[in-house]
């Protein structure tokens, strides 16, 4: 495998070139600052190229291309990352030892039609989007907004992290806002457009059996239309603020079966390998899977739940802990996590604990390199996150020692209990 | 060990059956670091009527002792169970269960001769007791209600349910809380005893292993464990009807949109054909007249019915096969009254039904990176065919018009329960 980077005026291109997939990845992201009424626009961007555009107007046709090219998979999404708001596209498709030769440009071509070509309106030299593919993505949106309470695990960690701090990044969801989205119109839409493609930053990965002069040929022909002078990026970690001294308890109710807990944590200011490697091995021995404290003490012995962890948000210096419980036994399941939680700033766990965890870390590295997403993910890391490079990785994860952990447990206090509270149906 | 290769995706399949009758499938891929390695039984949540082995009577167990098995042969006698094991090697471990199978699995880059040693030793030494028994009974229902609080999950489940009259498909995969509630010790011995013999079993391996190495393990591994005689299982055979259960079914939820399912039952046992087959041109047909590429999809957008494609998803037994249409809408009744006009004309193109082929055969390349996917589609195959499909390439290629046409001609779609879940 061969990383490079080639850094041009407008912008980076990462080139990973590894023999070990049949396809081929191109990732585009485009991020700038999260701002709370930009999510919205952002995510009705996704929808509108993704939908259509003006060499294939319509979903339909969309799809019918991909097949024709050999089934190439696209996708777009926004996501929220720290203080950033990170948009991607992205199109896996067969490497041409595959296919035919000339559609690995063909493909990119694609890409970038999608990203460059909408479908627009000129009336009296004003642009818009198409008033009718405006409307699809639209409605799009709206049922994707309103439909989240439809999974309540996700809403529910979704209401925690509004009461957690409200109006912080953390706060936002990613997916945008009813409100926001009644005030978008198509002309307003493709401003906002331009203004990405003007003064986003602007990242380009693509990994494969590729020839690196020829990409870098291809991605200069099919993205000569980013405007944007390179601005260095900021950091995408945010500042942790202090804790509540006493939790926030909150509950509220749907009609399901189930009730799901959801946990808040804050974390106070972590040193970077803290943050990188000490929380990785915490969480792993406190919730990382069905090895760990929690799931031997909430579901193996007490047969509370079918499903319980603990995940962390270094970003964001935030921990949660979730779990699908019958709403009579939240006081008790409560009090087993609190005690979990005793136990390891008390260092009551073994040496063995930590070694398990650096062993299962080590092996997801080795076996990231298995992935085309995860290499590309690991290099966008890098570049937005400044995180160590796999070297790295492997040598300080090994350097976490128990009073590492013991030191950083001390740093973990509970913030806001939440439970979207169902209807036990017991049939006693 | 017999070796054969994976048509046109650069892979070789290495397999041979043991004395004791355990089937092993290994796939080398060296260019990874992972290995994949599933133990399965052709023990799913469908047999519920079987004679034990070596008994002579058949016996009724609860509903989802398939799945309640499966939890507890993470239970072992001494301290350490699979979780805690994979873990200390850093790797992962699972297990799930289908309607026709339970699977065992664990992957990861490390320590693999104790992996595949442990894998074999845990699946093969049971330990229930009633204690251990009774104790799960309280982790399966915070399964079962997580299921049900998914509205999809209720629709799929409920559609199943009304389009079978007496085979147990018709059922949950881990039943319901009250069969949980009474399940015992015994059911889930009876069940071992009888489905869990390695004539029943197959293990598939994928990823970066030496496959003469990995046969030698494997073989030194059951040479040393001593198994009852294997009778073969006699299961009860179902003589379902082609009817439905139930035509229509009409139920609210707490949820912001409204949905609506269509399963249509189709009666396959005049068409001259290995039933999976039939299942590939069906979902092909459903593909082309209802999918993503199709023109009804996109109508029901323009008329801003739907947001959301189309969904499908086809599940068989031996006699029939079930497709299930789903489509999220506040219009339940227009946009079924809209797809059904659609199904009543069958044709399709030969030139939609050659994309659709490429589209199939680009799928088993993108699938050969993956040592997931690879094992994933030789427990499919063994399920499916008792066998592994060396030229699914072939296979595809040879899908043709002409056959399709023979197999629409025994489609009924007016045989079809519809279900639909109301927002309150």
């Amino acid at each position: 495998m061969k990383y490079k980077k080639i850094s041009t005026y407008s912008y980076n291109l990462h080139i990973i070139k590894t023999n070990k997939f049949k396809t081929v990845t191109v990732q585009v992201n485009f991020k700038r600052k999260l701002k709370k009424e930009e999510i919205t626009y952002r995510n009705m961007i996704v929808n509108m190229l993704c939908e259509s555009n003006s060499i294939y107007p319509s979903k339909r046709l969309m799809t019918i291309q991909t097949e024709n090219l050999y089934d190439l998979g696209y996708r777009g999404m926004n996501y929220i990352s720290g203080k950033y708001n990170v948009m991607n596209f992205a199109a896996t498709f067969l490497n041409e030892d595959y296919t035919e030769k000339g559609l690995l440009d063909e493909s990119i071509k694609f890409l970038s039609d999608l990203i460059f070509k909408p479908n627009i309106e000129r009336k009296r030299n004003e642009i818009s989007f198409n008033n009718d593919n405006f409307e699809l993505a639209y409605n799009l949106l709206k049922d994707n907004i309103i439909s989240q309470k439809e999974n309540p695990d996700a809403y529910s960690k979704t209401r925690m992290l509004e009461y957690l701090e409200p109006n912080s990044c953390h706060s936002y969801r990613s997916v945008g806002y009813l409100e926001d989205l009644e005030k978008i119109d198509s002309k307003k839409l493709y401003k906002y457009y331009e203004s990405i493609l003007n003064s986003d930053i602007l990242d380009i990965f693509v990994i494969g059996n590729i020839n690196e002069r020829h990409i870098k040929k291809v991605i200069e022909n099919n993205f000569s239309n980013i405007k944007t002078f390179k601005k260095p990026s900021e950091s995408h970690f945010i500042t942790p603020k202090k804790h509540r001294l006493i939790p926030k308890v909150v509950r509220e109710q749907q009609k399901i079966n189930q009730s799901k807990l959801v946990i808040g944590y804050k974390i106070d200011k972590m040193t970077n390998f803290e943050l990188r490697y000490v929380l990785t091995v915490y969480s792993y021995i406190l919730g990382g899977g069905p090895d760990s404290k929690l799931f031997k003490t909430v579901r193996e012995d007490n047969s509370l739940c079918y499903y319980i962890s603990s995940v962390t948000y270094p970003l964001n210096s935030i921990m949660t802990i979730r779990a699908g419980i019958n709403k009579k036994d939240f006081k008790k399941t409560i009090s087993l996590i609190k005690k979990e939680i005793i136990n390891m700033r008390k260092g009551r766990f073994t040496d063995d604990d930590i070694i398990k965890a650096k062993i299962t870390y080590i092996n997801s590295l080795k076996e990231l390199e298995d992935s085309q997403d995860s290499l590309i993910s690991l290099y966008a890391g890098i570049e937005y996150l400044g995180s160590d490079n796999l070297d790295n990785r492997f040598k300080k994860i090994n350097k976490v020692t128990k009073e590492d952990v013991i030191k950083l447990a001390s740093k973990i206090h509970l913030d806001t209990i939440y439970l979207l509270e169902g209807e036990d149906n017991e049939e006693e | 060990m017999k070796k054969s290769s994976l048509e046109k995706l650069d892979l070789e399949l290495y397999e041979e059956t043991l004395d004791n009758g355990l089937r092993v499938f290994i796939v080398p891929k060296e260019n990874v670091n992972g290995i994949y390695a599933t133990f399965s039984t052709k023990f799913g949540s469908i047999e519920t009527e079987f004679v034990p082995n070596n008994k002579k009577k058949m016996i009724k167990v609860p509903l989802g002792v398939a799945h309640f098995l499966e939890h507890k042969m993470f239970e072992q006698k001494d301290d350490i169970d699979p979780f805690t094991f994979y873990s200390e090697r850093g790797c992962d471990s699972n297990a799930n269960t289908s309607n026709t199978k339970t699977t065992y699995l664990f992957s990861g880059a490390n320590s693999f001769a104790e992996n595949i040693n442990y894998l074999l030793d845990y699946v093969q030494e049971p330990y229930f007791t009633d204690e251990n028994v009774e104790k799960e009974k309280g982790i399966i229902e915070q399964e079962i209600n997580m299921y049900d609080d998914d509205p999809f999950f209720k629709m799929y489940d409920g559609i199943i349910y009304n389009s079978f009259i007496k085979h147990p498909i018709k059922y949950p995969i881990a039943g319901t809380v009250k069969s949980v509630k009474s399940t015992t010790k015994e059911d889930l011995y009876n069940c071992y005893n009888t489905f869990y013999h390695p004539s029943n079993m197959f293990l598939v391996i994928t990823g970066n292993v030496d496959p003469k190495e990995t046969i030698n393990l494997i073989k030194i591994n059951q040479e040393k464990k001593k198994f009852d005689k294997f009778t073969g299982i006699e299961t009860k055979v179902y003589d379902e009807p082609n009817k439905v259960e139930k035509k229509q079914e009409t139920t609210t939820m707490d949820i912001e949109i409204s949905k609506f399912g269509i399963g249509y039952k189709i009666d396959c046992s005049k068409i001259d054909k290995p039933i999976a087959d039939i299942k590939t041109y069906i979902s092909l047909l459903f593909d082309l007249k209802l999918g993503s590429t199709s023109i009804i999809n996109e109508k029901l957008k323009e008329l801003n019915l739907i947001t959301h494609d189309v969904d499908y998803t086809i599940l068989n037994t031996d006699k029939h096969i079930l497709v299930i249409v789903v489509v999220e809408t506040n219009e339940t009744k227009k946009v079924q009254e809209l797809i059904e006009e659609e199904l009543k004309d069958l044709t399709i193109s030969e030139e939609d039904l050659e994309r659709k082929k490429r589209v199939r055969k680009s799928g088993c390349i993108y699938r050969s990176d993956s040592i997931y996917s690879i094992n994933n589609k030789i427990m499919n195959n063994i399920i499916n065919y008792n066998k592994v499909i060396l030229d699914d390439y072939k296979k595809i290629d040879s899908l043709n018009i002409k056959d399709m046409q023979k197999i629409i001609k025994h489609i009924n779609l007016d045989n079809k329960t519809v279900y639909i879940i109301n927002k309150s």
